[in-house]
C-alpha cells in the first residue's frame, strides 16, 4: 500500500488520540472556562468575555481534529514487517468498517423516519458518530486481529 | 486446505518467528497459516517451500472440500 505512514506514527496517533478527546472533554465539562477565570482572576457572576467563548471553541475544535489525526496515524500506520497477510487483514477491516458504518448511517435515518428527529446538537453528534464509527471499526477489528495471532504461539 | 508447515517447521528445528524472518514476514502470518486460518499465496508457498527444502504440495495438501 502506497498511502500508509512509517510505523512510528502509530505511536504518536496513540498520543495524540488521547490527547485530542481530553482536550474536547475538558472544553465540554466547562474546565476550561474555570481555567481561564482562575488565571485572569474575573468575576463570572457578571458574565464571562467573549473571548472565552472564542478559546472553547478553539480548544474543541483542535481536540476533536488533534483526536481524528490520531485515529487517522494509528490506522494508515505500517505494521514493523509489513506483509500479505496484514495486507488482506486490513482490507478485510476496512469493508467491516464501511459495512458497520453504512449500517449506523441506515440505523440513523431510519430513528429520523420513524421517531423524532434530532435537533442541531443532535444531528451534530450523529454526523460525528459516523465519521468515527467507521476508523474506531476499523482500529479495534484490526489490531483485534493481529493481537490474537500474535497471542497463538506453539513454537 | 491442510498444511504440514508446523510438523516440518518443527522437524527442521526453527521457530516461527525464524521462519518469519527467513520468508520476510510477520510472525502472525507463520501462525496464521500453521492453524489453518490464512492460506498463503503463491508466490509465499514458494517461498516457504524453498526454505524448508521441499515441495509446495509436500506442505499444502488440497482437501476434498477444495475441489
Amino acid at each position: 500500500m502506497k498511502f500508509l505512514l512509517p510505523h512510528k506514527f502509530k505511536r504518536a496517533g496513540l498520543m495524540l488520540a488521547p490527547a485530542g478527546i481530553l482536550l474536547w472533554l475538558l472544553m465540554q465539562t466547562g474546565k476550561i472556562t474555570s481555567f481561564l477565570i482562575l488565571v485572569t482572576g474575573i468575576d463570572p457572576s457578571h458574565g464571562v468575555p467573549g473571548y472565552f467563548n472564542t478559546i472553547n471553541s478553539g480548544v474543541a475544535i483542535a481536540g476533536f481534529f488533534g483526536f481524528l489525526a490520531g485515529l487517522y496515524f494509528i490506522a494508515f500506520s505500517r505494521e514493523p514487517v509489513e506483509d500479505e497477510m496484514i495486507q488482506t487483514t486490513r482490507l478485510e477491516s476496512f469493508q467491516f468498517a464501511a459495512l458497520v458504518q453504512f449500517l449506523f448511517i441506515v440505523a440513523g435515518f431510519l430513528f429520523m423516519l420513524f421517531f423524532q428527529a434530532p435537533k442541531e446538537t443532535g444531528m451534530m453528534l450523529f454526523f460525528i458518530g459516523i465519521v468515527l464509527s467507521f476508523w474506531i471499526c476499523f482500529i479495534s477489528r484490526f489490531n483485534y486481529i493481529m493481537h490474537s495471532r500474535g497471542r497463538w504461539k506453539t513454537n | 486446505m491442510e498444511n504440514k508447515l508446523k510438523e516440518l517447521r518443527t522437524a527442521r528445528g526453527s521457530t516461527q518467528a525464524e521462519l518469519a524472518d527467513e520468508v520476510n514476514v510477520s510472525r502472525q502470518t507463520i501462525i496464521s497459516i500453521e492453524s489453518g486460518r490464512y492460506i498463503p499465496s503463491v508466490l509465499l508457498s514458494l517461498k516457504i517451500a524453498k526454505v524448508l527444502g521441499k515441495k509446495v504440495e509436500d506442505i499444502f495438501e488440497l482437501q476434498k472440500c477444495d475441489l
